[in-house]
């Protein structure tokens, strides 16, 4: 089975800047897969080379074994998009939108559009230019999710979007990828990420410097380790890829990349009182990435 | 505090604005430059003057360009007469322009939002836009001003002349201010404002034109600027009027936006509408769909223009044809410019400037698709680039034809019921022969929108102005005549005068068709350009 997106050394340099470098990702059908880098990562640009918007410096892009730029057309059929800005027609209505958009991509499901419309809450006699920005969003949105493409390009989706709708959006992805819909969701906001993705790429710099399923990933940070001591917190010895700081006048909290066994022993001659040790939260895998120039965590 | 953000404000107005100011004040020195040229050249001695100004007393179909002479005698008087007659028709297009994009376009953006929410006041926000405008309006009149200094006239009398011109900017940067607080799109106050200006050049038309009706060019701003009668007993006491009248309509407009709702205008916009499912079905559809409304406005105002020509087709002389136009002329052969047939000829030269102007619009409409981020939506689909612009350049082959065949046809019903019979296939054969040169450019400016898509409005359109500028001024320069002849307007017979010049129309629709294939090439290998 041909994986939904497949890319091979993609590149794309815009005058000096390269935007994206060598990217090698597949993302195989059924899969929600989550896309993660701060503003002007790359991750736009990837999209749109996944789209054939842009033409590939180097390497390649394929969406279902199609090469996305020589043959955008029938690469599109299995896909729909939405974009991280809604550009849609000023003049015309939510409903003709929706009409116009079903025309163009064939195989919408109209009952699936209403089901939609009601649960985003959309008024869809409304003109475009007449919507605020999350209303027009998710216009698009409706138009994507009512193709039942079996690929979904999601580009941060959800922002514009309010708390209540956010929840109408994970419930619908939930759905696709019950389906069996593949899912591309290009995102900074790490909470939608976490919940939704079965795996995670994290881009810096137009360059892929981390992916796998967040267990794999949290297993690759670092870990915190939160002692308190009884009576005044003990001056310990230098370790290797330990990192500590004071949390109070009794307690130390310690920063381990790699495992921890090393700090237990350490710690078993000191009087400790409580350990608890945390698993990191994608937020700090994700800044653990972006932290220091050199990639490792700073600080 | 107030003092510096108007002053960065009236800034950022004047740069934005800078092209159009440019490009304004480009076409004001040379026209205020060329037509006195022309003049002398043509006219050198007074008994040719006189026999200019002698047949022109017949010729209405000049003064309905041009409006009414005082004196045509002298290079001054007759420079007043071609320069502001003009020139007062494009003062008031960029005052509407200018205070529709400094008043109704910032708030349409959202961007005066972000102003206001600022320490800057609704009034301080006005006024800045207003002193840009005027620092624009200054630049126009300068620009008029110089030109004709260049050609040699006396400074007094193109000062009046310059400040009469210049007095029209204004007059209609209050008409714009009204329009954009009553509007609530900038395309609704363009059209509003627009319809003003059409109907203030109506009445000074029907003034200029039909006898005992001189007293209406009193009502309208352009008639004012002819009453300042510069190098004819020049009457600057009338500039009142315009200073008064806009005055009035600032005021007016300041009063309303006031009052209001930041965003929303004093007519009700309709946000909500039924939906209506029609030519929706393809992007070429909903291409005709939006552009519908542009559609429209340029067959009815090309239409009205064509019968309008037709009617008067039989008042015809060469008196008030410059020597500028004279090479046009002397393509018919000897006098035939006296007959209906030869006269209208020739005004076909102005409808093929028309198409290919509209051509231009329409690529520019498809790059606006392009730079508003809606055909990322649009390719992201499973739709061919190559569909689309062939649709886009289909779209716009269509609306050529259906304009050049509306000239050829209104005119020949409007020479019928002004009493000239003329035969319908011949119209419709010189409407029909604006096609050749409009499709070349719509080839080329097809090619610019995919080489160098951010550039691509400005070239094309320069690039049809330029030749048919050349058309009719390159023969005054001392060039060689195979420079003279390089441009498309030269190769045009003019139907039904002449032949259809088969040959020369071939060679244009070949690099019409070639330039298309390559835009289409092109236009598939290149990464889409945002704004």
């Amino acid at each position: 089975m041909k994986p939904a997106i497949r890319t091979e050394g993609l590149s794309k340099r815009y005058g000096s800047t390269l935007a994206l470098d060598g990217l090698d990702l597949t993302v195989g059908e059924g899969e929600v897969y989550g896309y993660l880098g701060p503003n002007g990562s790359g991750k736009t640009t990837t999209i749109r080379l996944l789209l054939g918007l842009h033409r590939p410096s180097d390497g390649r892009a394929e969406l279902f074994g199609v090469d996305a730029w020589g043959d955008p057309v029938r690469a599109h059929r299995r896909v729909a998009y939405v974009a991280g800005e809604p550009f849609l027609w000023p003049s015309l209505t939510s409903a003709e939108t929706f009409e116009f958009l079903a025309r163009l991509h064939r195989g919408t499901d109209v009952a699936y559009r209403d089901v939609l419309v009601e649960r985003f809450q959309l008024d869809t006699r409304k003109k475009i230019r007449a919507l605020s920005k999350g209303n027009r969003q998710k216009v698009q949105l409706i138009a994507a999710l009512a193709t039942r493409a079996e690929l979904l390009l999601l580009d941060e989706p959800t922002s514009g979007l309010d708390p209540l709708m956010e929840v109408a959006f994970r419930d619908c992805i939930e759905e696709a990828k019950g389906r069996g819909q593949t899912v591309f969701l290009s995102s900074h906001i790490l909470s939608e990420v976490e919940a939704l993705c079965d795996r995670v790429g994290i881009l810096r710099d137009g360059k892929l410097v981390d992916e796998g399923t967040l267990a794999e990933l949290r297993h690759l940070a670092v870990q915190t380790v939160e002692v308190t001591f009884q009576g005044q917190a003990p001056q310990l010895p230098p370790l290797e890829g330990v990192h500590v700081q004071s949390a109070g006048p009794n307690a130390l909290r310690f920063e381990v990349s790699g495992s921890i066994g090393p700090l237990i022993a350490a710690l078993a001659e000191h009087p400790v009182a409580t350990l608890t040790s945390r698993e990191p939260s994608l937020e700090e895998i994700f800044l653990h990435h972006y932290d220091g120039t050199d990639g490792h965590a700073g600080s | 505090m107030g003092l510096t953000a108007a002053r960065a404000l009236a800034r950022r107005a004047f740069r934005d604005a800078r092209v159009r100011t440019i490009s304004f004040a480009y076409l004001f020195v040379v026209i205020a430059y060329i037509q006195p040229v022309g003049y002398r050249d043509a006219y050198p001695t007074l008994s040719s003057r006189l026999l200019f100004a002698r047949s022109f007393a017949e010729n209405k179909a000049i003064r309905l360009f041009y409006g009414v002479p005082h004196d045509l005698l002298t290079v001054a008087g007759y420079t007043a007469w071609r320069v502001g007659g003009t020139l007062a028709i494009f003062a008031a297009v960029f005052g509407l322009l200018a205070a529709v994009r400094a008043l109704r376009t910032e708030e349409d953006t959202g961007r005066m939002e972000l102003v206001l929410a600022g320490s800057v006041g609704r009034g301080t926000a006005y006024l800045a836009a207003m002193a840009a405008i005027a620092a624009g309006a200054l630049i126009m009149g300068l620009a008029e001003f110089a030109g004709l200094l260049l050609a040699g006239l006396p400074a007094g009398g193109s000062a009046d002349l310059a400040l009469a011109t210049a007095s029209v900017v204004p007059v209609f940067v209050g008409v714009g201010a009204l329009t954009s607080q009553l509007a609530s799109t900038r395309r609704m106050a363009l059209e509003l404002g627009g319809a003003a200006v059409g109907l203030f050049l109506a009445l000074r038309v029907i003034a200029d034109t039909s006898a005992g009706a001189g007293w209406l060019r009193w009502a309208t701003p352009l008639g004012w600027a002819e009453e300042v009668r510069p190098f004819a007993g020049a009457h600057p006491i009338v500039l009142l009027l315009p200073v008064a009248a806009t005055v009035l309509l600032l005021m007016l407009a300041a009063r309303i936006a006031a009052g209001r709702d930041i965003g929303t205008g004093v007519l009700p916009a309709r946000e909500c509408a039924k939906p209506h499912l029609s030519l929706l079905s393809s992007p070429l559809a909903q291409a005709l769909r939006s552009e519908r409304a542009s559609l429209i406005v340029w067959l009815s105002s090309i239409g009205a223009f064509a019968y309008i020509t037709g009617v008067i087709a039989k008042n015809t002389s060469t008196a008030g044809i410059s020597k500028s136009l004279q090479r046009e002329v002397a393509k018919l052969g000897a006098g035939s410019i006296v007959t209906p047939t030869g006269y209208l000829a020739f005004v076909f030269i102005f409808f093929i400037l028309a198409v290919s102007l509209f051509v231009c619009a329409q690529i520019g409409a498809a790059r606006h698709e392009e730079a508003d981020e809606r055909l990322e939506t649009l390719l992201s689909l499973p739709l061919s680039r190559r569909g689309w612009l062939g649709g886009r350049l289909v779209l716009a082959l269509a609306g050529a034809t259906a304009i050049s065949l509306t000239a050829g046809l209104l005119t020949w019903a409007g020479a019928e019921s002004g009493g000239v019979s003329i035969a319908l296939a011949g119209m419709l054969e010189a409407g029909l022969n604006c096609l050749p040169v409009a499709l070349m450019f719509l080839g080329i400016a097809a090619l610019a929108y995919a080489i160098l898509p951010r550039a691509s409005a400005g070239l094309s359109y320069g690039l049809v102005t330029v030749a048919f500028l050349w058309d009719l001024f390159g023969s005054l320069l001392s060039v060689p005549h195979w420079l003279v002849q390089a441009t498309p307007f030269a190769h045009v017979g003019l139907v039904p005068a002449q032949p259809f010049r088969a040959g020369a129309a071939v060679i244009m629709l070949a690099i019409a068709v070639a330039s298309a294939l390559a835009a289409v090439w092109i236009f598939q290998r290149r990464d889409l350009t945002g704004p």
